[in-house]
């Protein structure tokens, strides 16, 4: 239970038109108080659990994010939250966009939503906690996922 | 080295880690609280730890994790050095390594977040290294000696004699413990200026031994306010944790401050007042009785 | 047989420097490792036959005293030939002023009967350092000066050489005479070595502080000459041992002498290049980095406080003692402030040796025993941190092409073992459980007694912390980029490497050194030893103890703990975290803009350019420093 008791996440916004930002945002504060079950907003990759994605991938930041899915140490989890992220939304026929992240990195969880509340939010990092404890004691890892080098449209 | 002094040496290791922690979730709680929040579970610290230490290593370079150690040991025989009544400008000494292996590992990654934080932090030793020294001169005038027994046996508060010192002191504990106004190297808490500073690059075990050395450090810091009343026990330890509750409360109810403005208050404000506090001790050539 | 040694000490070093002249450059090599390996061979020996004085009678005296007035003579006629041919006014003036000084001694002084050489343990300190760690210098030079002369177009070795040679040979004598004019001697004849190899690059700049260093050091000897003077004539003193025994602990006779010792300790801070003088040391960074390590940091530098701590007999405990105290530790604290603020790694040294020398005056100020073998020890200590420190910067030099702190970040990944010699001299420069810090220890506990120097001392301990903690960390670094490639020759690595063992050797066994060279010696000079044990590890005094081997104990610890660990915990590689905008591809240190292309990031260190800057304090160190020795001046004239 040691993983369960102390997820950290790492917030990523690809994309995002910052309504799930905010909501993210707001689990954190007093009305709904993630800490209270030691979920910390941590600023770096190298420390976090759980990935919170937010927002549909788009071309140029498809690479950003498998850095950063690369640079989490296991195990981790990823969380999609919102619509955009998990199908890539109202945004998903853009000429910009790749489409919901699990496109791009293995998905474990999905919060739907536009936007979702903050408590569907951290009902899904609660959901994560236990797929984080069966990889730990499956000792499953995430795969490294692979940059396809120019991912940038070659105009850009 | 007599068993006595083995079994102190075992307590200590084991309790002051413990204390730590436990000083650790109390802050965490009392600031959730100032935030009307709930807050995490007291021993959240230590789950954190435990986390940590189930997690991957993974490293930028396999150097880096060296420092972290380092840091570790030094704050584990700073904090031994201080209950064994040692020389206590040694102590500082000893102490010092500690915080620049902490200083070095942060710069050894390479991360420029990693190195800004760094420099800062270095900032932060030119504004707490001499006041720390004072500190010690202090004893050595009231005591004739930089040895702690002296400290330790006499029989009235050093507070008496040092209480400019002990105002310096407890603001060079806000830096120490990088609280805010001075917590700009790297923070606790979610705060993500300069993403987290000099531990940037660190997970998994390597920052659960960072975690550990700061729980060891709470106690050793505590320990140097304890020092000002330690001719009575409980009253020290209460001292102790009177600064360091004064210490969260200042963490919460003030925004960071710039690394130059800390530099100034402490080479303005707190030398003088340290320096006139030796001053009053030459001029007088009080003892500690 | 100690009169043996001590000629081949003095006669050795200048048969190599012939033989540098005289042999072909590419035998310099093997020369070089017969100095160093006969360098070691001669100052051990040294050691061995013990303490012991030589005295020089008839009939050789008169010999050798013609060789002393034909070599000042020589000297003055060289200063005054070089000053006029590159029209240098203020050195001619000053050399003009020598000249007198000379004629005057020569004609009104009386004459002495006889010479003498005195070995004290302190003497074979010194001659320990000039003769191993001079010529390990020596042989890094070999390995050095190629590349250096290629990069500069000049083929001027043969006099580098000798030069370098003939100071070991002008040091040896210094640190071992007693008799006064001849450390007058040899006090010039290193200062002239100094300006033949400031001036190496033979360009204007080079010219330039070639005769600053020249000027200021005359200004030092003429110091010192007006001191010798004084003793000679007024209280019929001819040897440095004889002011000692003339003051002993004295209060009253102390003060009688206390002009002319105070003008002996401007030349010696002339010499160490404090606080007024300081800017011929700095100047002289532009020489090629052997001539920085051997003569502007471990050696030379040395004999001004070599001078001011065998004086400590005639000042110590007096006002004069403490004008010398405060004035080291004004210069420590100043000198400090002004490393913060340097990026050129050569300047910062020599602002940190100057600092350590001020550190050493501020010791030997003080004057208790404590201070005193504090003063001796940080000599030895310093010596050889500070020459590993300048022998790396000038590989590391040749390794990345800079001297600039902020391009040596990533150093650890181009060349790992300079970088760990480079780190473990800057480790051993400012952290226990090494010799420097031991020192600073014993000398900042001796000087609690005095508020204002202690003040000084925790100050500029602060700074010295910061500034070496900014260059480590920055060497330490780690980059992706491996593109310069370290040239690993045995010449230069093998002094590097001796050195940084040496560091390692000497802090281990700093109580068996302490015992059997410091404390004779503190002996010697105060008549009381310091009251030091040496028992479990730990260096205790009166009023404290350095518990230099559980620290040792610790670090090794620690390195075990990271071996044993270092598998654990399924370890994994991955690069920064750069918001995931890494570049994989080139150079991962970099940002991607808002165009898509990628650009550096780019960190640099603090140097607090604006508080502590050389516009901003060198007026006021001037000032102040000034002040300082007109009042220890004057507190020798006894107003």
């Amino acid at each position: 239970m040691s993983l369960a008791k102390s997820p950290w996440i790492i917030h990523v916004n690809v994309n995002s038109c910052n309504g799930c930002d905010i909501e993210v945002v707001a689990c954190l504060t007093p009305l709904y108080d993630a800490e209270r079950f030691g979920v910390l907003n941590i600023g770096t990759p190298k420390q976090a659990d759980i990935m919170v994605v937010t927002g549909s991938v788009n071309y140029k930041n498809v690479n950003v994010l498998k850095n950063i899915y690369n640079q989490i140490p296991d195990p981790k989890v990823v969380l999609a939250v919102g619509a955009c992220a998990s199908t890539g939304g109202i945004f998903h026929d853009c000429y910009n966009v790749v489409g919901g992240v699990d496109q791009v990195i293995p998905v474990d969880a999905y919060v739907p939503g536009c936007c979702p509340r903050p408590e569907a939010i951290l009902d899904g990092v609660v959901a994560a906690l236990s797929i984080l404890e069966n990889k730990k004691k499956g000792n499953i890892k995430g795969k490294e996922v692979k940059l396809k080098g120019k991912e940038v449209p070659s105009n850009a | 080295m007599n068993t006595n002094d083995i079994l102190l040496a075992v307590l200590v290791l084991i309790g002051a880690p413990i204390i730590g922690c436990i000083a650790s979730g109390i802050d965490r709680k009392i600031t959730a609280r100032l935030q009307g929040r709930v807050g995490p579970p007291l021993l959240q610290p230590y789950y954190d730890v435990k986390k940590l230490l189930s997690k991957d290593n993974m490293v930028v370079n396999p150097t880096q994790n060296f420092y972290v150690i380092v840091y570790l040991v030094f704050i584990v025989l700073s904090l031994l050095m201080l209950v064994f009544k040692q020389d206590f400008l040694m102590i500082i000494f000893v102490y010092t390594v500690a915080s620049l292996a902490l200083i070095v590992g942060g710069m050894s990654t390479g991360s420029p977040y990693a190195r800004v934080g760094s420099s800062r932090e270095i900032m932060a030793i030119l504004s707490y290294e001499p006041v720390l020294i004072l500190y010690a001169l202090a004893i050595y005038l009231l005591t004739g000696t930089f040895k702690l027994t002296a400290v330790l046996d006499a029989s009235s508060p050093m507070l008496m004699y040092t209480p400019l010192i002990f105002i310096a002191m407890i603001v060079v504990l806000n830096i120490k413990l990088k609280k805010s106004p001075f917590d700009y190297s790297t923070s606790h808490h979610g705060h993500q200026e300069l993403v987290k500073g000099m531990t940037t690059e660190y997970g998994g075990p390597g920052f659960a031994t960072i975690e550990i050395a700061h729980f060891y450090e709470y106690v050793f810091l505590t320990g140097l306010i304890f020092l000002f009343w330690a001719s009575n026990p409980i009253i020290g330890v209460l001292l102790g944790i009177i600064a360091y509750l004064l210490i969260i409360v200042i963490d919460n109810i003030t925004a960071r401050v710039y690394w130059q403005w800390m530099l100034k208050l402490s080479w303005s404000v707190l030398l003088i007042i340290s320096i006139v506090n030796i001053a009053f001790l030459y001029v007088s050539g009080v003892q500690l009785a | 047989m100690i009169e043996n040694t001590v000629m081949l000490l003095i006669i050795v070093p200048i048969l190599f420097s012939l033989l540098f002249v005289a042999l072909p450059k590419s035998l310099y090599k093997y020369l070089a490792w017969a100095f160093f390996i006969i360098g070691v061979a001669l100052s051990v020996n040294l050691v061995l036959d013990g303490t012991g004085v030589v005295q020089i009678g008839e009939p050789n005296f008169a010999m050798f005293e013609n060789i002393v007035l034909i070599l000042e003579v020589l000297i003055i006629l060289f200063i005054l030939a070089v000053s006029a041919k590159y029209k240098n006014w203020p050195t001619l003036g000053l050399g003009i002023v020598s000249a007198a000084l000379f004629a005057y001694t020569f004609t009104n002084v009386p004459g002495v009967e006889g010479a003498s050489l005195n070995i004290d343990q302190f003497s074979q300190i010194m001659i320990l350092i000039v003769n191993i760690v001079g010529t390990a210098i020596i042989l890094f030079a070999t390995g050095y000066m190629d590349e250096y002369e290629e990069h500069r177009h000049l083929n001027r070795q043969k006099i580098f050489y000798f030069t370098m040679s003939f100071f070991l040979g002008a040091m040896n004598g210094l640190v071992m005479a007693d008799t006064l004019g001849w450390l007058f001697l040899f006090w010039e004849l290193t200062t002239l070595c100094s300006f033949v190899l400031i001036s190496y690059n033979m360009d204007e700049e080079g010219i330039n502080n070639g005769f600053r260093a020249l000027a200021l050091n005359l200004v030092g000897g003429i110091a010192l000459s007006i001191g010798i003077i004084l003793l000679a004539t007024k209280y019929e003193i001819s040897t440095l041992s004889g002011i000692g025994t003339y003051a002993g602990t004295d209060a009253a006779a102390m003060a009688t002498v206390a002009l002319p010792v105070a003008l002996l300790c401007i030349g010696g801070f002339a010499k160490s290049a404090q606080m007024p003088f300081q800017s011929w040391l700095l100047g002289a960074m532009v020489a090629p980095t052997p001539v920085s390590a051997l003569l502007h940091s471990s050696t030379m530098v040395n004999a001004g406080v070599f001078l001011v701590v065998k004086l400590v007999p005639a000042f110590a405990g007096s006002s004069l003692g403490t004008a010398i105290a405060v004035y080291g530790s004004f210069t420590f604290v100043m000198c400090s402030a002004l490393a913060l603020s340097q990026r050129n790694a050569k300047r910062v040294l020599a602002y940190s040796t100057i600092a350590n020398l001020g550190l050493i005056i501020a010791s030997a100020g003080i004057g208790t025993p404590l201070a005193v073998a504090a003063a001796i020890m940080l000599i030895l200590f310093h010596a050889i941190s500070k020459a590993l420190l300048f022998l790396c910067t000038g590989e590391i030099e040749h390794t990345i092409g800079s001297r600039d702190i902020e391009d040596m970040s990533g150093l650890i990944n181009k060349a790992p073992l300079l970088t760990t010699l480079a780190a473990l001299g800057m480790v051993s420069m400012l952290l226990p459980p090494f010799g420097v810090l031991l020192t600073k220890w014993v000398s900042m506990e001796a000087a609690s007694s005095n508020p204002v120097v202690i003040v000084f001392l925790v100050l500029g301990s602060a700074l010295t912390t910061v500034y070496y903690a900014k260059w480590l960390g920055t060497i330490l670094s780690s980059s992706m980029d491996k593109n310069a490639v370290p040239h690993k020759k045995p010449e230069t690595y093998f002094p590097l490497s001796f050195l940084g063992l040496a560091i390692v050797v000497t802090s281990i066994f700093v109580f068996s050194i302490y015992n059997y060279f410091i404390k004779p010696q503190v002996e010697i000079l105060l008549k009381t030893a310091p009251v030091i044990s040496g028992q479990a590890g730990q260096f205790t005094s009166e009023i404290g103890a350095f518990a230099y081997a559980a620290i040792f104990v610790v670090l090794a610890l620690a390195v075990l703990i990271y071996l044993a660990t270092k598998n654990m915990f399924t370890p994994r590689t991955s690069s920064y975290y750069m918001c995931g905008e890494n570049n994989l591809e080139k150079d991962r240190l970099m940002f991607r803009n808002g165009l898509c292309s990628y650009e550096k990031s780019s960190v640099s260190n603090i140097y607090l350019q604006n508080t502590f800057g050389e516009s901003k304090l060198t007026t006021l160190g001037y000032a102040i420093s000034i002040i300082l020795i007109v009042i220890a001046l004057a507190g020798g004239v006894g107003l």
